[in-house]
């Protein structure tokens, strides 16, 4: 494509988008700025900021080194592969994103001496590979195999064929992986694993003192756009995939009989280990308090608020991302690249940096919506707008401009042609995407906390409350409703992830 | 309408694509753009459809000027490679695409004239490769645009299918009087098909004519060859007479004397008993059925391959006389 | 198909559309200017109950938002003048000193003041404590025969990564300035030091140490008294091996701190606001925390719960809790020993 202008239909939107992402740091540079270069000079040059910085870029590197290896094997097996039972294991390999990685932790922590960063790093791997295994597996299922079939002929493995193929998805899902672990506080905050937002968490907690905080968050963006550069670099300009030849599937392969039995345990295994055990250590409470009441009321306004406003959040997100992704799927340039990174600076940012950024603007500028829920969706959108972004934008790239270009000399305006044209062909993966804000909207806690009117809770408050009180099985039943509505979204998505291949 | 550009010129980055072409198309004509990959063809049809800005120069269709318009306001109707026929919407819809709602009988029109009459309630992945070609046309003409663009539209198709939805893309074309171009690298499509033929070379027009007149009066020995297969050889004129191995030959027209090349067609040249003309040996013999192609080792050190009608008598291994019929093409160096 | 292109045209206003009615109501109650609004860092399982007694003895329409005391305060000074809350109700006093501190807080009635000993309330007068909970050692009595008598004896050798503490959390952080005050800077820097290289293990928070204690990860762990009898209502007897020490002779590690209350300033429901806090600092309220959340009722005339150690049998040090400025000392005192 070449550097054509960005309509202005288009442009408007993703611009407002982008101001609304944009505008946690904003709050961020006041604050920091309000206590002067001293103050932010000396939060830089602590020598634990380092330390800290260092720790969650660790973490972030290994967890999404490892997602991406667990990712890709599982999408090469379910996709690939004649492993028995392949179907109900691409769906299981979704379902890790309906556990919260708080209670994923505290069923790790409270059932095996495991803690530290090696705890981190499982608890983080297990609930974030998902990101990375359902591109990788809707890659797998629309390559074209005339490639792989080219390099055997030449003597080649088709390993390397392949993985090439695979870098754009899966580093889209790193990208997502790694923004994750640097913004989680927590479970490895269970783990007692000291990472950069612990810093930030701390300075909120006990200092009351909003200058370090805002310094620290601000560097926090800073790492994070450093990281999406990166990624988009190694992106660069060979990212229009066209499906292939429908006609033609990618052939499955035959395992030998020990590696069979290998790609089995190793595929039972994650699922036992990302979805059963949260699913036992829920049942442990259930079965080992005393606290164990349901209150059906409270339960079913939970439910109603979480899944209200999680819908919400989810259409909300994927509205406003629309235009972004389809102009990072269509257009080039400096615009098109600002408009998409700076969606990505919300979810970079713990949850309580986003909360209090939302306070601050909403109390000064739109107090009508202040702890209502609508700023509360306004809130999710920010911080779930990358994964909504990238999933509009992987699907527009799969069908071919021509498309477009055939119906602007129809007679249709470049708005007209997104809603004939572009938008019905990038339906499926753009509700995919919706479905992914959904179920991860519906766990989020720390801007809920802030954000949510006055009087109501979800399902993610109120397993917080439960479990703040140390009244686990009085918890378990929010727990468990919570994992088992977010594994509808998650059920779907695994779902999808299988059906492109049949 | 007629389309006319003018000195367009543009670059991408660095690269100069278009330096400065004109092409003129009057109304009802299809006009086909020659050249080989790379020469700026396909480019030169994204500005005129609007995907393209240019850099400098002019489009006009009819009378208006159109360069600085969107796509969606120039009434240029495209027919992409791959057909790109909308995958969600069946047929008729595809068809329809251009209409204001309710303009059933235009589409049932439009596939009646390419010949899909009750093709409308298939979807594009129900219908074969050369009728999606066919219903792209129609979707195109629907709205009866000013100019019809075709793309390369039957490099996806095969061998056998490509002649005949050539033949029904232009009958279609003409009962619908539109003005169209058609972008190709293929010259026998070219010649074949268009009324008119503008030669494309390096980001310029450099010949436009009708196929017979740029087959025989090529501007350049590059256009020569590239237009039709021709034997080429060193030649010096003198007074309108080119004197090569082949002996002295009539120009096709007269030119400034000196060293030059002589650029022959196969059908010019003729097969003699030995003794006539200039000696050769027949090394190959190609049979077509209507013609044959018939290589010839000649005796002074060059091979020519000649066209005759089918029913050859010669055998390799003959030895054969070979004389030069009709004017030649001489280019001075 | 035709549903398809609906469906897509369709998805931009509904988006816009749920949430317009989203907001418009549907979840909890919508927002009502009426309401007396309680910003609660305190567990709504455990003091919700007590709301409820608050609302009937009363008669006052109150809201209350649950939260944790530190971010609460954070929302707060965002909020600034336009905050929502009326009362804040906090968890510990560094919350309630932080809003002192930044001017939020109004004065409260001196006859509230009055029902609670200087020590448990603010020295401005803008905030009170409502009840008292004492720090403590709990230990696992499988493996510690004989628990410590002093945070001082934590840093021996024998206890090496036996302990577990919780630098970031603001109970932990009070005994520190009780520390300070106690033993002097240099002192309470040395024994964080010197616990530090002893291995001390750092938890989110005391729920997570009892847990490690039970669970047999800690011998020992410093946290306050009521989680354990939390844990104990919630697990039964047998469900909770670990013990409590409350330290003697005035120990920093046997601090009494408070859970407290204060009015917003910029409140319009001002009277609401002193009937609720009279309320809290009523015997009603009093009875429920000592007999219900197992803490330390603060006025006079309200016993104990049976099976605690009387109010004025701990020792703990003389701390103002509301020295705000002397917790941030502490905070660079455990950032420059690199604990958070």
């Amino acid at each position: 494509m070449s550097v054509r202008r960005i309509p202005a239909g288009l442009l408007t939107p993703a611009a407002v988008t982008a101001a609304l992402a944009l505008l946690p740091v904003g709050y961020l540079v006041v604050r920091s700025a309000e206590g002067g270069l001293d103050a932010v000079a000396r939060t830089l040059l602590r020598a634990r900021t380092l330390e800290l910085a260092l720790r969650s870029l660790g973490l972030a590197a290994v967890v999404t080194v490892l997602c991406v290896a667990v990712g890709i094997s599982l999408a090469w097996l379910v996709i690939r592969s004649d492993l028995p039972g392949r179907r109900v294991f691409g769906i299981l390999a979704a379902l890790p994103l309906a556990v919260p990685s708080y209670v994923a932790a505290y069923t790790w922590v409270a059932a095996v001496d495991l803690e530290g960063f090696a705890g981190s790093v499982l608890v983080l791997t297990l609930c974030s590979y998902p990101y990375v295994y359902l591109p990788v597996a809707a890659a797998l299922s629309r390559m074209d195999p005339a490639t792989e079939e080219v390099a055997l002929s030449l003597g080649r493995g088709r390993a390397g064929v392949v993985l090439r193929q695979l870098r754009p998805s899966a580093a889209a899902g790193a990208l997502l992986v790694a923004m994750y672990v640097l913004a989680e506080f927590g479970a490895v905050a269970i783990m007692r694993f000291d990472v950069f937002t612990t810093q930030i968490y701390t300075s909120y907690r006990a200092g009351f003192n909003r200058t370090p905080a805002a310094v620290l968050g601000l560097l926090l963006v800073l790492i994070t756009l450093l990281i999406v550069v990166t990624e988009s670099r190694s992106r660069g300009r060979a990212s229009y995939a066209m499906r292939g030849n429908p006609a033609r599937r990618p052939p499955v392969i035959r395992l030998r009989a020990g590696t069979r039995a290998l790609a089995l345990a190793w595929s039972t295994a994650l699922a036992g280990l990302a979805v059963g055990f949260p699913l036992a250590g829920i049942g442990y409470w259930l079965l080992n308090g005393s606290s164990a009441r349901v209150d059906l009321g409270e339960l079913s306004g939970a439910v109603g608020a979480t899944l209200g406003v999680a819908a919400a959040g989810a259409l909300l997100t994927t509205a406003l991302a629309v235009p972004v992704g389809i102009i990072a799927a269509r257009y080039r340039g400096r615009t098109a690249t600002f408009l998409e990174q700076s969606t990505y600076v919300g979810h970079s940012l713990p949850g309580i940096v986003m909360a209090l950024s939302f306070v601050f603007f909403a109390v000064r500028y739109v107090p009508a919506v202040y702890q209502r829920s609508p700023l509360l969706v306004v809130a999710y959108a920010v911080l779930f707008m990358p994964a909504a972004v990238g999933a509009v934008r992987a699907s527009v790239l799969q069908s071919p401009p021509v498309l477009e270009e055939v119906a602007r000399s129809l007679g249709r305006t470049p708005l007209q042609t997104v809603r004939a044209v572009t938008l019905p062909l990038a339906l499926p993966g753009v509700l995919a995407g919706a479905a992914l804000v959904f179920l991860t909207a519906m766990k989020e806690l720390p801007a809920t906390l802030l954000l949510r009117p006055t009087g109501m809770e979800t399902l993610a408050t109120q397993l917080w409350a439960e479990t703040g009180s140390g009244a686990y099985a009085a918890a378990a039943p929010y727990a468990a409703l919570l994992m088992l509505l977010a594994a509808v979204p998650g059920f779907i998505l695994g779902r999808r992830s299988l059906k492109e291949t049949s | 309408m007629r389309l006319t550009v003018t000195d367009v010129t543009k670059a991408f980055g660095g690269t100069r694509v278009l330096r400065g072409a004109s092409l003129t198309v009057e109304e009802g004509d299809l006009a086909a753009v020659l050249g080989p990959s790379g020469c700026g063809k396909t480019t030169l049809l994204r500005i005129v459809a609007g995907f393209e800005s240019l850099d400098s120069g002019s489009v006009a269709i009819g009378e208006r000027e159109v360069a600085g318009l969107p796509p969606e306001r120039r009434k240029v109707g495209i027919v992409p490679q791959e057909a790109a026929l909308f995958p969600h919407l069946s047929v008729a819809r595809n068809v329809g695409f251009g209409l204001p709602r309710g303009s059933a009988e235009r589409v049932e029109e439009c596939l009646e004239l390419v010949g899909l009459a009750g093709f409308g309630d298939r979807m594009p992945h129900q219908i074969s490769g050369g009728q999606q070609q066919r219903v792209a046309l129609a979707r195109a003409l629907a709205p009866h645009p000013g100019v019809v663009l075709l793309d390369e539209p039957f490099n996806a198709l095969d061998r056998s299918l490509r002649v005949s939805v050539r033949d029904e893309v232009r009958a279609a074309l003409k009962r619908a009087g539109a003005t169209a171009v058609l972008v190709t690298h293929d010259q026998e499509e070219a010649l074949s098909m268009a009324d008119t033929v503008a030669v494309m070379r390096e980001g310029r027009i450099v010949q436009e004519g009708t196929p017979a007149s740029v087959y025989a009066a090529p501007c350049d020995l590059g256009v020569a060859t590239f237009v039709g297969e021709a034997v080429v050889l060193a030649a010096t004129s003198d007074h309108g007479v080119a004197s090569c191995l082949l002996g002295d030959l009539p120009q096709r027209a007269d030119g400034v004397a000196g060293k030059g090349r002589v650029a022959l067609r196969p059908e010019q040249f003729v097969l003699r008993a030995p003794g006539e003309g200039v000696g050769g040996l027949v090394e190959r013999v190609e049979f077509f059925g209507h013609d044959a192609a018939i290589t010839v080792a000649l005796e002074p050190g060059t091979v020519i391959r000649a066209r005759t009608r089918g029913d050859v008598p010669h055998r390799p291994g003959d030895r054969v006389g070979v004389t030069v019929e009709g004017p030649v093409l001489f280019f001075p160096e | 198909m035709s549903l398809r292109r609906l469906v897509a045209a369709a998805l931009v206003p509904l988006a816009l559309l749920a949430s317009a009615c989203g907001g418009a109501g549907g979840d909890g109650q919508s927002f009502d200017d009426n309401s007396l609004v309680i910003y609660s860092g305190r567990n709504k399982n455990l003091v919700g109950p007590l709301i409820d007694k608050l609302r009937t003895a009363t008669g006052l329409d109150v809201q209350v938002r649950y939260g944790d005391s530190a971010e609460l305060a954070a929302q707060i000074l965002e909020e600034g003048a336009d905050t929502r809350a009326d009362v804040f109700f906090s968890q510990d006093a560094g919350a309630l000193g932080a809003l002192s501190k930044h001017q939020m807080l109004a004065p409260a009635p001196q006859e509230l003041l009055d029902r609670v000993a200087a020590r448990y309330r603010s020295s401005e007068g803008t905030w009170v404590g409502v009840s008292g909970r004492s720090r403590v050692i709990v230990y696992d009595p499988r493996t510690v025969v004989a628990p410590p008598k002093s945070v001082f004896e934590l840093t021996d050798p024998k206890w090496k990564d036996k302990v577990g503490w919780s630098p970031t959390n603001a109970s932990f952080q009070s005994f520190v300035t009780a520390l300070r005050v106690v033993a002097g800077e240099d002192k309470a820097r040395q024994w964080l030091e010197a616990m530090k290289a002893n291995g001390a293990k750092s938890y989110p928070n005391n729920v997570e140490i009892l847990n490690a204690v039970d669970d047999g990860k800690l011998q020992l762990g410093l946290i306050n008294h009521y989680y354990w009898y939390e844990k104990v209502a919630e697990n039964g007897p047998n469900g909770v091996p670990s013990r409590l020490a409350y330290l003697p002779g005035g120990d920093p590690g046997a601090l009494v701190n408070v859970a407290g209350v204060g009015m917003l300033k910029g409140t319009e429901h001002g009277e609401a606001a002193k009937k609720a806090m009279d309320y809290l600092l009523g015997a009603d309220a009093q009875k429920y925390f000592a007999d219900t959340t197992k803490e330390y009722p603060l006025i006079a005339g309200v016993p104990t719960a049976p099976g605690l150690p009387p109010f004025d049998s701990l020792k703990g040090p003389e701390v103002d809790l509301s020295k705000l400025d002397s917790l941030e000392q502490t905070i660079t005192m455990l950032q420059d020993v690199g604990l958070v």
